[in-house]
């Protein structure tokens, strides 16, 4: 669905004028309400807004990984509530507040500035334990099916269908981890060594440590703005100029695991092949979805992907594909590219996926 | 940091689909249902293309299947239905086109493979639950575990998770732990809006600034009841009263906002009224080294009543937050 016009000539059009993380650390001792306190103020400031010109909020957590019910209520403390604001909550990730925010914000009623959150303190307890329960009750939870299995039994399938090599994978972690070393947000960087990496042993076969996300704590939030109030406050708006996102089949026992579907249907819808990518920041918390992801959106070859580091350098569940986001978006204002994606997904084996591409103003 | 666990059980109604195939699993049979020509397994209530209602038309299907996929857990976790090493896989079982994710006790990574040949291993006690069967082994043959099948329909699955959470505890909570420690209240007063609050709180929820130890001041120890209930208790883990009993909400004097569900101490509920003017009640230094730190207001026992004339202001009665 590419615009028929320039980004931000149209009052409907919508853009990130403002954006925060916090440090992505194993483990914090502030609060979630803390963490979001600091990037509410940060991306507010980032943008030259306050919080009183925000007429809407949405925050994306998970209580399960809280460890208390209605944990998002407390977190409200962040937002300054007071005159009462329109806020909402989805427990899931910040990328699917920033959805409902856009959403809201094309209502076009008196609401032009809008603010996605998302939050988690992954440390709290055993990822592990808590991932099982938000699986099927019937046929998952009960087998105490984690991420770390689920995703393992993709990546075996990607690796047995000959899609790619152990050691390709390794490569993406070494690339990742070495362009992690300029993102001053990043939890694991350096410089690594394929061979060395690949002589580890499996951590659940066929991934090795390498191929996995680390546990982080950490938070995230992006301002959105109506095209008006973009334009007035903002000097390089970023626009986005098509999001979607797209579920499919939630057991994975019934999915071509080699493949990710929703991703490929969630890009078309978002306009990603309308354009070149300068850019393309993937929520691949695992090394194998990276190329499962990039067949899916077609991208070509030379797009870089993950330049962040990508969530193999800092995962902050419920906030991971939020980062994204703002990474796609700091791509454009901040370092000149001219059309960026933003990816987050959610779900056991890529089930539901968000694509949102971002442009420049012209 | 305070340490806690949370349990999650469970009683989930399986429906016409599952209670089939969980059903099936006490008689030591696995069946999957129809989907146009494809056979699903595990079943599932509707076409995974179309979302329509399947028939209820099942098949028996394996025993014996074929892994598409595994991995290897070499450290299982409580919750994994093994407590040794083994795989997690995707088995097509014979006669079905789609994958059953289970486990397979294989040993070793090692004996692993696509394509490798597994069928199932029964459990002796049966009871309409997924890990009936207990894993896949290698091989054609299936291994009894004995005995028959459920003399009822299995309707009901149990399913009970816990999970031990570690949440760090904000700085003004310990400061007002060790406050009520004292027989005081710790009061905040925002620098920008000056309203005032107790109970440990971080923030400034209207101005969403943090309040730390400079903007602390000391607060009378008077209190009006802006609401209350009654509560009659059912009994339930960890619920110790017996007789209905109060919870009331107190505006604390200097604050601007209610302390919630506090308790009343020696005062009969037929003489609760909102209006009334509490005083607090702590513990004895005796007592707070029993039980200490449970709550945020570690100290505070309840409220009593000082005998002074109501409160009639109707700013302050029914005061909810």
């Amino acid at each position: 669905m590419a615009p028929d016009h320039a980004p931000g000539e149209h009052p409907d059009d919508i853009a990130i004028i403002g954006w925060a993380q916090t440090p992505m650390v194993r483990h914090t001792d502030q609060t979630e309400t803390q963490l979001l306190l600091e990037v509410v103020t940060g991306a507010l400031d980032d943008a030259g807004l306050t919080r009183a010109d925000v007429g809407f909020t949405c925050a994306g957590s998970c209580d399960y990984v809280a460890g208390q019910a209605f944990s998002f209520v407390q977190n409200t403390d962040a937002i300054g509530a007071w005159p009462p604001k329109r806020d909402s909550h989805v427990e899931m990730d910040g990328a699917w507040a920033l959805y409902e925010a856009y959403v809201r914000l094309l209502l076009g009623d008196e609401v032009d500035v809008a603010l996605a959150m998302g939050s988690g303190r992954s440390s709290t307890a055993d990822p592990a334990l808590i991932y099982p329960m938000e699986m099927d009750p019937f046929y998952l939870a009960p087998l105490g099916a984690d991420a770390l299995s689920l995703a393992a039994l993709q990546a075996q399938a990607v690796l047995a269908a000959g899609d790619v090599t152990e050691r390709q994978l390794a490569e993406i972690a070494v690339r990742c981890r070495r362009d992690a070393q300029a993102n001053p947000y990043a939890q694991v960087s350096g410089e690594f060594d394929a061979d060395a990496l690949l002589a580890e042993d499996a951590v659940r076969a066929p991934l090795r440590r390498h191929d996995l996300p680390p546990i982080t704590d950490g938070a995230a939030a992006v301002v959105i703005a109506r095209a008006e109030r973009a334009k007035a406050v903002c000097d390089s708006p970023v626009w986005i100029t098509g999001i979607a996102h797209c579920a499919e089949l939630h057991y994975p026992g019934m999915r071509d695991l080699t493949r990710s579907s929703s991703a490929r249907t969630a890009a078309e819808a978002a306009g990603v092949p309308d354009g070149p990518v300068d850019v393309a920041e993937l929520q691949a918390a695992f090394t194998h979805e990276e190329p499962l992801l990039i067949e899916a959106l077609e991208l070509h070859p030379s797009v870089p992907v993950n330049p962040s580091g990508g969530p193999l350098a800092a995962n902050p569940v419920m906030a991971t594909g939020l980062v994204r986001i703002a990474e796609a978006a700091a791509a454009i204002r901040d370092r000149g590219a001219s059309r960026t994606v933003g990816h987050a997904t959610s779900g056991p084996c890529l089930q539901q996926n968000l694509v949102c591409v971002l442009e420049a103003s012209r | 940091m305070v340490e806690s666990t949370i349990t999650f059980p469970y009683q989930r109604s399986l429906g016409p689909v599952l209670g089939a195939f969980l059903t099936a699993l006490t008689e030591e049979r696995l069946i999957g249902i129809r989907s146009g020509d494809r056979v699903l397994c595990p079943p599932l209530e509707w076409d995974p293309e179309t979302g329509a209602e399947l028939a209820h038309d099942f098949v028996d299907v394996g025993p014996a299947g074929t892994v598409e996929s595994w991995c290897w857990v070499a450290e299982p976790s409580e919750q994994h239905p093994l407590d040794h090493p083994f795989a997690f896989a995707t088995v097509r079982l014979d006669g079905a086109d789609t994958g059953l994710i289970h486990v397979v006790d294989a040993g070793s990574a090692d004996a692993m493979s696509v394509g490798l040949r597994v069928a199932p291993r029964w459990r002796a006690e049966r009871r309409g639950h997924l890990t009936d069967l207990e894993a896949f082994v290698p091989g054609e043959a299936p291994v009894p575990g004995g005995g028959g099948g459920a003399d009822e329909p299995v309707t009901m699955m149990g399913y009970n998770a816990s999970i031990s959470y570690t949440t760090p505890v904000p700085d003004n909570v310990v400061r007002s732990e060790a406050a009520a420690a004292e027989g005081r209240f710790l009061g905040l007063r925002c620098p920008i809006c000056g309203r005032t609050y107790t109970g440990g709180r971080g923030y400034c929820p209207v101005d969403s600034i943090a309040l730390t130890a400079e903007h602390e001041v000391d607060l009378p120890q008077k209190g009006v009841l802006t609401s209350f209930t009654i509560v009659t208790p059912v009994q339930y883990p960890g619920q110790t009263e017996t007789d209905p009993f109060a919870r009331v909400h107190v505006l604390l004097e200097g604050t601007d906002v209610v302390l919630s569900y506090q308790a009343l101490v020696d005062t009969p509920n037929e003489a609760i009224r909102t209006g009334l003017r509490l005083a607090p009640v702590w513990a004895s230094a005796a007592e707070l080294g029993d039980g200490a730190g449970d709550t945020r207001e570690a100290g505070l026992i309840g409220w009593i009543p000082t005998g002074e004339p109501d409160a009639t202001d109707p700013d302050l009665v029914n005061r909810l937050c």
